[in-house]
């Protein structure tokens, strides 16, 4: 059923990407000003005006009418809030433009500490009455959400054998990465004896199998590849982009660690794309649970099923925890959502762009061409984009 | 005498749970201590949670039926810390599993009567009730006569 036509091939880039960075404090500033703030860097760093812009497209908060209003942008032909994580609006937006409904699109992603996130954003009193109130306090006897991913943990544990140092091969990667990394929420060392005397939340996860909570945006100029070319920095072609769902998506029906959103994802970013694995120079899964992580490895194809923390020893640094796989290809070299922060995949974009067009500062790998990003977990929100200089 | 009971007073029996009009012969099933499971009245296929088609058969002839409540663990997670709920002290991590049920479907609860770890993937369970603010809440309970896998 995988179909391989993509009439958008490398027809539509990205123009630019910024960011204001990510802590997990509260900041003192509201989720449409984050928002802004990238919006604004992304647009200056384009050299574009506001008449420039005739699309808006972000995750769900805050809307796109918000940032409208906050930029003064003229007019729009077109504007979306699909659902996080990051694919889905980039998705939206490469559709859009390669349909002529805009030309070029303004794309955030808004990361805000919820009440029921931590403890400290729940006594901000604006978080509490504002638009980011979040979801309702669910019964305990349920595997919706986070808790999912502990209970397909435990599965993958018990399926495999796999031991906690397999997740945390995951966990010390994305710490390392993050040192380098200015906009990154948590940059101190972390040794596999720290992962392991972690706080258990939802065992079998511990505090360090999870993403951070974080204040900060990310955000991104999408536009025909012909007029990219005009703008200041290196366009990044969008070379095939999926948003995979598989049948029984509930976190407590999915299938099975055999047949997920993620095999979706993979299957049809092969039949549209134009390289796979051997050809990235650049590797962004998804790591807002260890256990996604592991997963779409396998599903990618570095290894077989249940191999990724063998595969990973095998491609890590002993001393420093870096993963390189092939001694060549670093994984989220930003810091993922694990260290740079919870950024529900923007991060993950940001970086393989900023890597791509040369601008990756200290953790700038040497003139990279291709990456893949495997963004989202399991069940409703696999996702993946294959991204390319010209 | 309990089936009877109004839509609206079986949202206010169940304030905090999503009852909508899919999901209500289910809950009024919990009053009567009975797990009913959305199953085809054409096809036969069971499914959860409730959604008014058949996802095999696109059926609309979609019935909440009870289930025998045998299954085996097939998701396991101790909750450390969690949303507040009457009777739930996770200063002993709570266990939430997911349970294959032997009609093929699965339904997530909690194990009451075993000790943490006790409760693992591939054993087998029952299913049985406890009351939180004062309503059934359909839990399992190892089968402890019986090896596991």
């Amino acid at each position: 059923m995988t179909s391989s036509r993509n009439p958008s091939r490398d027809l539509v880039a990205f123009a630019g990407a910024a960011s204001t960075g990510f802590q997990a404090q509260n900041t003192e500033q509201s989720q449409v000003e984050l928002a802004l703030r990238a919006c604004i860097a992304v647009l200056k760093q384009c050299g574009l005006r506001a008449s420039d812009i005739d699309g808006i497209c972000g995750t769900s908060t805050p809307e796109a009418r918000r940032i409208q209003s906050g930029l003064g942008i003229d007019e729009l032909t077109w504007f979306a809030n699909p659902v996080m994580p990051m694919v889905n609006p980039v998705a939206a937006a490469v559709g859009a433009v390669a349909a002529g409904l805009c030309d070029v699109v303004l794309c955030y992603h808004a990361a805000y500490r919820l009440p029921w996130n931590t403890a400290s954003s729940l006594k901000d009193p604006y978080r509490a009455t504002g638009q980011a109130t979040g979801a309702g306090m669910p019964q305990p006897e349920t595997m919706a959400g986070a808790v999912g991913y502990a209970g397909w943990a435990s599965r993958y544990i018990y399926e495999f054998n796999a031991p906690r140092e397999h997740f945390g091969y995951v966990a010390l990667n994305s710490r390392h990465n993050a040192i380098d990394n200015p906009l990154a929420a948590m940059r101190e060392p972390m040794t596999m004896d720290d992962y392991l005397a972690a706080r258990m939340i939802r065992s079998p996860l511990c505090l360090l199998d999870m993403d951070v909570p974080v204040d900060g945006a990310d955000a991104f100029v999408i536009t025909t590849t012909e007029r990219a070319r005009d703008l200041p920095n290196r366009p990044v072609l969008v070379n095939a982009v999926s948003l995979g769902m598989a049948d029984q998506n509930e976190e407590d029906q999915s299938r099975s660690l055999e047949r997920n959103g993620q095999h979706v994802v993979i299957e049809s970013l092969k039949a549209k794309g134009d390289f796979w694995i051997d050809d990235i120079d650049l590797y962004f899964p998804y790591d807002g649970f260890t256990i996604i992580t592991l997963n779409w490895i396998e599903n990618a194809g570095f290894c077989g099923r249940g191999e990724a923390g063998v595969f990973l020893s095998e491609n890590r640094d002993y001393e420093s925890g870096q993963i390189m796989i092939n001694g060549r290809v670093p994984v989220n070299s930003h810091g993922g959502a694990l260290s740079e922060g919870g950024t529900q995949g923007s991060g993950h974009i940001r970086e393989a762009i900023l890597q791509l067009q040369g601008l990756a500062g200290d953790r700038q790998v040497r003139g990279p061409e291709r990456a893949l990003v495997t963004a989202g977990g399991f069940f409703i929100n696999a996702q993946g984009i294959l991204l390319r200089i010209e | 005498m309990v089936l009877d009971i109004s839509d609206e007073e079986l949202v206010v029996r169940f304030r905090g749970h999503p009852i909508d009009r899919d999901n209500a012969e289910h809950y009024r099933g919990r009053l009567e201590r009975q797990l009913r499971i959305n199953r085809c009245k054409d096809c036969g296929t069971w499914n959860h949670p409730p959604i008014p088609t058949c996802p095999t058969c696109w059926s609309l002839n979609v019935e909440a039926a009870p289930v025998s409540g045998d299954g085996t663990i097939y998701l396991v997670v101790f909750l450390h810390q969690g949303p507040p709920a009457e009777g739930v002290d996770y200063s002993v991590p709570y266990p939430v599993v997911t349970v294959e049920l032997d009609e093929k479907v699965r339904f997530t609860s909690t194990i009451v009567g075993a000790n943490n770890d006790e409760i693992e993937i591939g054993k087998r369970v029952s299913l049985d009730w406890i009351e939180r603010t004062a309503t059934p809440l359909p839990v399992f309970r190892l089968q402890t006569s019986e090896k596991s896998e």
